[in-house]
């Protein structure tokens, strides 16, 4: 019972620690867009005002039990990912280090592969009760372009297991500190195809075709509001913070601490928001292909070097 | 014992057609008993192992069953029993119900005749029997039975001669028609034969589990049979394919030299049908189509899976064979509770029904869940041994193949689910009821069922793993799974059961987080009464997004879609045709041509008379 209720206290430090990481990065970025656009934009704070403000609403109107749980469904996704997703390197010294170990020796890449589309399919299922069509054309786009980038994505991934034949995040941060070398060095090939296919993941300009806000009124998200959105926000702040400590995580090495953690994943995010600025919205089709042509053929070179090396 | 069974289910079926023409209700419970009496005494008095004699027709028929027909007859007499108390009230109120209850003990009969079978005669007798059965299944609603009911008659006629073909070279070189003797005495056979009778037996096999480019029967023979049946049809009989395909993997295969070539082509084609019908699976607008093709989809995982043939693949490959037949039998039966409560399975005409029949929504989120293998469910499992399989046998391209057809499952299975539940609530289908309960208990039992076995596989890997042991693999328990354990033979670990407490625990935590002082106060809102950005819909404003689903995913994927085998085996039928059309100038039945060719031929005769004797 003890040990559960410890495991428990740690799980919500970790998710503590990834709701602020995230909502302030989400703040960031849009003080950094602000700036590109010769704006002054918002607050670096601004996302958690955003967010207590919507918590703190009271809702008037719901829409059936499965526009409930989808909410619920995508939060799933964000935690569990979050858990099995080792926040700070086996090795490291600092002295909370082991209160974010979780969840991280049960369940390895193909795992995470699948849980991160159980929350998008049962949000999808929210989105759809609600009846707005915006929402479910914009699924129907979320879901074409994860067939998109998924590839290139699982490329890298194939590429990384073929050389150091483990399936296991923590297995590679172990290799990386045995042999000193970020796996970012030691298969370029695959690290490019997997910062491209994280262009596709983070959903930014090229690729903000799901929330498109000009075309669907931000498409899924559309009809919620109050603790709705407030789920969803957080949910995508956390999911942000997973994503970018697993890249991390494979291909530099994690961080030892919360100050490296935090450098190396602001690093990693400003790939894809920094080339979002500058870009427009592609159609859903070219974005498809877009991520079949070169980055497939990155990830082809990429588990090429690694059968040849 | 067995003997016993199967003449009950032969008896039975001709009663249940006798009695179905006194009054429907003795048809219905004639069936009812006809299919539960002898799965019951199946399941309780049929020891593995033991081998029964008939001598009949001056030949030896000889069955009994083993650990891996085991594994596939809990699958027939399962899914059997539970579509079977799910056909009689799907199928009240339609025409020919005798002729569907007989058919449908048949097939029942025959799968566990295929299963029991110890030698190749008494195989392809109920192979025959399955085909037959099957076919009347096909054209019993009577619509396109030329298009869909001559393919697969053509296809499964392909796939027998193909069958007797390899038996009567076996039994001519080995003088013996029992299977094992076959398999046994392989060696002795000539490097030709070697190789000519596992491709037969592979071609025949391969129709029967819709291997491309054979399986273009299949989703129109599918989505044409009664949907009561096809659950089955999907479920249990295209299995026999993988059950055939199992033995002449592990017995014939694994002697040859040019195993692992044969073993690499299969296994690409398999890969190859998986990511196609997925495709085309998306494209469909019915669902049933949509199914058919998700079949055929998941079946070219099946075949990638027993190709491989590791250990780890065998497990993935065999799990997912029970789960499969477990999720599309659900998936089945809830398109036939839609057809059955609306009158149409068009995602364009029905919308909305989440309300209107709640139970088989969540009969068909958590199968579709199965199916897309997303954890804790069973699908997953599989997925994950199934690609650690491949990546450790160095599949590697391969192994991307499925990760892109499985990824672009979502598609399908999202549009599934959205056609028929959710979307806009139309007033033209405010009057639609739940299906009646003997229709939702089954599907619920076969959806919960992936449940469970998403956490606790080791239920179903006991049987898979003797079955496994049997045709000659070493066992694979404690060293690729455990209580609810997955390994793989690189020592990765997927511990399933903390991992559903985890998801539970979260989705029951935010779910009542949302729902505290959430309904109470609250107003249900319709479909028409929605935000849509601030602009008003109007009354008659259409907001139904039905047609074009996919429209951006079809049109990346447009210049595959212009591929298709069907095409070539029309312009084969047409080329044939022509052939025959040629034909039919000389022997065209007129009495005067025939006349014609007789002086003809005198002639000729007298002339050569002349030449040569003259």
């Amino acid at each position: 019972m003890e040990y559960i209720l410890i495991k428990t206290l740690e799980a919500m430090a970790t998710f503590v620690l990834a709701f602020i990481v995230g909502m302030t990065y989400g703040g960031v970025v849009r003080k950094i867009t602000g700036r590109a656009h010769n704006r002054l934009g918002p607050p670096w704070y601004q996302n958690f005002i955003d967010a207590f403000k919507l918590l703190s609403k009271t809702r008037g109107i719901h829409h059936g039990a499965m526009h409930f749980l989808g909410a619920a469904f995508l939060m799933v996704t964000s935690v569990v990912s979050l858990m099995i997703i080792p926040v700070l390197a086996p090795g490291g010294d600092a002295w909370y280090n082991s209160w974010f170990t979780n969840m991280n020796f049960n369940g390895d890449l193909i795992f995470l592969i699948y849980i991160m589309t159980f929350g998008p399919l049962g949000m999808a299922m929210g989105a759809g009760q609600t009846g707005n069509p915006n929402s479910s054309i914009g699924v129907t786009r979320g879901l074409s372009q994860m067939v998109g980038f998924e590839i290139p994505w699982v490329m890298a991934l194939v590429a990384l297991m073929i050389t150091y034949k483990t399936t296991s995040v923590v297995d590679f941060m172990n290799i990386q500190r045995e042999t000193g070398t970020w796996l970012m060095f030691a298969n370029p090939f695959a690290f490019i195809a997997a910062v491209l296919a994280m262009l596709g993941m983070f959903r930014y300009s090229p690729f903000d075709i799901v929330g498109a806000p000009t075309e669907l009124a931000s498409g899924p998200v559309s009809e919620n509001g109050g603790k709705f959105l407030f789920t969803m926000m957080s949910s995508g702040s956390v999911f942000t913070f997973a994503k970018l400590v697993l890249y991390v995580d494979l291909f530099m090495g994690g961080a030892n601490n919360l100050v490296m953690l935090v450098v190396k994943t602001f690093l990693l995010y400003m790939i894809p928001v920094l080339y979002g600025i500058v870009s427009p919205r592609y159609r859903t089709e070219q974005a498809v292909r877009w991520f079949w042509g070169w980055p497939t053929f990155i990830g082809l070179l990429a588990i090429l070097y690694a059968v040849i090396f | 014992m067995l003997t016993l069974i199967l003449l009950l289910f032969l008896g039975g079926a001709i009663v249940t057609w006798l009695g179905g023409k006194l009054s429907p209700v003795v048809g219905d419970l004639l069936f009812l008993a006809t299919i539960i009496i002898p799965a019951g005494m199946f399941f309780t008095g049929v020891p593995v192992g033991e081998v029964t004699h008939l001598h009949a027709l001056g030949l030896t028929l000889t069955w009994g069953l083993t650990p891996l027909s085991y594994l596939f007859s809990m699958i027939v007499v399962g899914l059997g029993i539970l579509l079977a108390i799910y056909a009689v009230p799907f199928m009240k109120g339609k025409q020919k119900t005798g002729a569907f209850y007989f058919n449908f003990t048949l097939s029942v009969m025959s799968m566990l005749g295929i299963l029991a079978s110890k030698d190749w005669v008494s195989f392809f007798i109920f192979w025959e029997i399955m085909t037959w059965s099957s076919y009347l299944m096909v054209i019993l609603n009577g619509k396109e039975v030329q298009r869909v009911g001559i393919k697969y008659f053509i296809f499964s006629a392909i796939g027998a001669y193909a069958m007797l073909m390899a038996m009567v070279v076996m039994n001519s070189q080995l003088h013996s028609f029992l299977l094992a003797d076959t398999f046994n005495n392989f060696q002795h056979l000539t490097t030709g034969n070697q190789i000519l009778i596992p491709i037969l037996l592979l071609v025949a096999f391969g129709v029967k589990s819709a291997m491309m480019p054979l399986h273009v029967w299949a989703p129109d023979a599918y989505s044409n049979a009664p949907m009561a049946y096809t659950g089955l049809f999907s479920g249990a009989l295209s299995k026999m394919g993988i059950y055939g395909m199992v033995l002449v993997m592990v017995t014939m295969i694994n002697q040859l030299p040019e195993g692992t070539l044969i073993r690499d082509i299969i296994a690409w084609i398999g890969g190859f049908t998986a990511a196609a019908a997925t495709l085309w699976a998306i494209t469909q607008d019915d669902g049933k189509k949509l199914l058919a093709w998700s079949s055929v989809g998941q079946m070219g995982y099946i075949i990638v899976g027993v190709a491989i043939g590791t250990p780890l693949a065998m497990l993935a490959a065999l799990f997912l064979v029970v789960i499969h037949a477990m999720f599309k039998g659900s998936l089945f039966m809830v398109v036939g509770a839609i057809e059955k409560q609306t009158g149409t399975t068009d995602f364009k005409e029905v919308n909305g029904l989440i309300r209107k029949m709640p139970w088989t929504f969540i009969s068909a989120l958590i199968s579709v869940i199965a199916l897309a293998g997303i954890p804790p469910l069973a699908g997953f499992v599989s997925k994950w041994m199934l690609y650690e399989a491949l990546i450790q046998n160095n599949n590697y391209i391969l192994v991307i193949l499925l990760f892109f057809a499985s990824t672009a499952g979502f598609l399908y299975c999202y549009k599934f689910l959205h056609g028929y539940f959710l979307g806009q609530e139309e007033p033209e289908w405010a009057h639609v009821k739940e299906a009646p309960v003997a229709m939702v208990i089954p599907m619920l039992l076969l959806a919960l069922g992936t449940f469970v076995l998403g956490t606790y596989p080791q239920l179903l890997f006991k049987p898979i793993d003797a079955a496994l042991q049997y045709v000659g693999y070493d066992a694979t328990g404690g060293r690729l799974w455990g209580e609810s354990l997955l390994f793989s033979q690189w020592g990765d670990v997927v511990t399933l059961q903390p991992i559903l407490y985890v998801v539970l625990a979260v989705f029951v935590f935010f779910a009542l987080f949302l729902w505290f002082k959430g309904t109470k106060g609250t107003r249900y809102v319709s479909t028409k009464d929605i935000s849509t950005s601030g602009e008003l819909p109007k009354e008659w404003e259409n907001l139904t997004f039905k047609v074009n689903f996919m429209q951006p995913f079809e049109r990346a994927i447009e210049p595959f879609l212009k591929r298709q085998v069907d095409k070539y085996y029309t312009a084969f039928g047409n080329g044939m045709e022509a052939l025959f059309e040629f034909t039919r100038r000389i022997y065209t039945g007129n009495g005067q041509t025939y006349a014609i060719y007789a002086v003809l031929f005198l002639a000729l005769l007298l002339l050569f008379r002349v030449n040569l004797f003259g």
